[in-house]
């Protein structure tokens, strides 16, 4: 299962959003890539602009500090998700 | 959707006991001390029919799908938090005064996102049980004020640990059919001319404070509530005539009231928190960022008349081409702008809650109102400068009317030849309204003190982001961007 990672324009960000993709980066292989089966969106804010803009069927949108747990999870439930809807 | 004038009569309606000079008022609708505040309240009813503002005072009811006036609308957009503050300025500007009905929009929308929050951890019914209040009041129209603040007795205990248990409102009895509560609001705007109050605590709580953890609606003539309008300055004027008065139609500031809930009962579905303790803060400070958003609206809309008129008194005086008179319309035009700027940003950089409405974001609307708490001042005393001292010694209305002395007066007090000299009375009147009365308090303290908003800015500050960044641009920590740009990447 391919896993994209896309970044909001980071203005004026309230976190470190680098953060989340270096989680991700330590427990799934992921690309800079919108062609993929589950795209995350790194948004600096609650605002959440990439949100907004982005189309994709299977979009999960990140727009605040997480915990490790909880990125891999949401990751890993959208996986599973996923799975069980490909024939 | 009601007009102003089915407003003013569906007051008729209500029968609240309302206390004023120790007196009972007796009819909300007809009373000459409430008149000017039902009348700014009145006009955010008249201008949801009225073409040319039906855009900013409408909204189509994400419920139901009905046209609804967007004082009783949740937002469901950017743009919607956008046309909300556009809604504050336009009434600001229409009535130089406060329209009162702002509080009761921002209790909704509260209600709505925490409610949400509620049922999701809880598995509680709150949220559908709101959502017929809010259809209810929508499809009704009705102005809810909205009673956050608290008497608080002894501000360094908490709720549980006061002398007097009543210092914030509780729950006394839960009953199988409602609840019971007692306590008391202060400086409710709009009270005693809305037809609902919505109730919510006024801070964080803990497990001790869970019987004050508590948030109702009930109309504003319920059994058991008792409501003293508060005195303003210079408020018995109105009984004297209307150019002394300023701004005789709409008054200034909301018309505060402090509301005693005596034990009043509160059946179930008008109960939306009830012991959640751990929600009042997310209540709090929800209900904190929409009221501040809106201060960069409304009170640039007073700000607009209050430049207006100290442009037309400088003209009025012969001194409108004077540099510094210039310069200084100029600067209020200036500290106003800024803060029409705090209102838009934080409505556009609004984001989505898991209730589906959206809300402000909450950095950007404590600077809002955080400025509000000084550039009023700032403004006021530029109108004052230019009005000059006559703003405090102007003769009484009573001394131009009578026809001993009317000529003294209209000779004495004129300034240029062409413009009469009633038009320079009301003119100084409404700046001494707008610059010296209850609306610069009200700038101050209306939706929480100064230290409210540095307590919520420091906590969305960032430090450690911005130590980060000057670590970088200081060469402290390495700057990969940096080094890709001069091809100096293994060098640091």
């Amino acid at each position: 299962m391919k896993i994209g990672v896309k970044y909001c324009g980071g203005c004026n960000p309230e976190y470190r959003r680098e953060e989340v993709e270096e989680v991700l980066r330590k427990h799934f292989k992921i690309s800079y890539s919108e062609d993929v089966d589950i795209l995350i969106l790194i948004n600096g804010c609650r605002k959440a602009c990439l949100a907004e803009e982005v189309e994709h069927p299977n979009i999960l949108v990140v727009g605040s500090p997480m915990s490790e747990e909880e990125i891999v999870r949401k990751v890993e439930d959208a996986m599973k998700e996923l799975g069980k809807a490909k024939p | 959707m009601m007009n102003g004038k089915e407003y003013i009569e569906s007051l008729r309606k209500y029968k609240p006991t309302v206390y004023f000079m120790g007196k009972k008022i007796e009819s909300v609708a007809d009373s000459p001390i409430l008149a000017p505040h039902v009348n700014a309240a009145a006009m955010t009813y008249e201008l949801a029919h009225d073409p040319k503002y039906e855009d900013v005072m409408t909204a189509k009811s994400h419920l139901t799908g009905e046209k609804i006036n967007r004082f009783t609308h949740i937002h469901q957009s950017t743009e919607d938090l956008v046309k909300k503050v556009r809604m504050m300025r336009l009434l600001g500007r229409k009535t130089g005064s406060c329209f009162q009905r702002c509080v009761g929009l921002d209790a909704l929308c509260a209600l709505y996102i925490t409610t949400y929050d509620i049922d999701q951890k809880y598995g509680t019914d709150y949220h559908e049980r709101f959502k017929e209040y809010l259809i209810y009041v929508q499809k009704n129209d009705l102005m809810a004020a909205g009673a956050m603040t608290d008497v608080k007795g002894d501000r360094s205990l908490r709720p549980h640990q006061q002398a007097d248990p009543d210092m914030y409102v509780r729950v006394v009895e839960r009953r199988e059919d409602g609840i019971v509560v007692r306590g008391a609001k202060a400086h409710i705007t709009g009270a005693v001319n809305s037809h609902e109050i919505i109730a919510l605590p006024t801070r964080a709580m803990g497990e001790k404070d869970k019987d004050y953890a508590v948030a109702f609606a009930v109309p504003v003539d319920a059994e058991g509530v008792v409501m003293f309008f508060g005195r303003q300055t210079n408020d018995m004027r109105r009984l004297d005539g209307d150019i002394d008065c300023g701004n005789a139609k709409y008054g200034t500031v909301g018309g505060e009231a402090l509301i005693v809930f005596n034990d009043v009962f509160v059946p179930w579905e008008r109960v939306f928190m009830c012991g959640e303790y751990d929600f009042a803060s997310e209540l709090v400070e929800t209900f904190a960022t929409y009221h501040r958003q809106n201060y960069g609206g409304c009170k640039v809309g007073v700000a607009d008349v209050l430049i207006g008129a100290s442009a037309a008194i400088a003209e009025y005086n012969g001194v409108e081409k004077a540099s510094h008179i210039v310069d200084k319309l100029t600067e209020m035009v200036h500290l106003a702008e800024t803060c029409w700027c705090c209102s838009l940003a934080c409505s556009y950089e609004g984001f989505k809650t898991p209730s589906g409405a959206y809300m402000p974001n909450l950095l950007l609307a404590n600077v809002t109102k955080l400025n509000i708490t000084r550039f009023p001042y700032e403004w006021s005393r530029l109108a004052q400068d230019i009005v000059g001292g006559i703003v405090a010694t102007t003769p009484s209305e009573l001394d131009y009317k009578n026809p001993e002395t009317r000529e003294l007066i209209e000779k004495y007090l004129k300034g240029k030849a062409d413009v009469p000299t009633e038009h320079r009375i009301r003119m100084i009147r409404l700046i001494e309204n707008l610059s010296i009365g209850a609306e610069l308090p009200e700038s101050m303290h209306g939706a929480g003190s100064p230290a409210a908003q540095k307590i919520m800015i420091a906590r969305r500050a960032n430090l450690d982001l911005k130590k980060e960044e000057a670590k970088r641009v200081a060469g402290i920590l390495p700057d990969e961007d940096y080094q890709r740009v001069r091809g100096e990447e293994k060098k640091e």
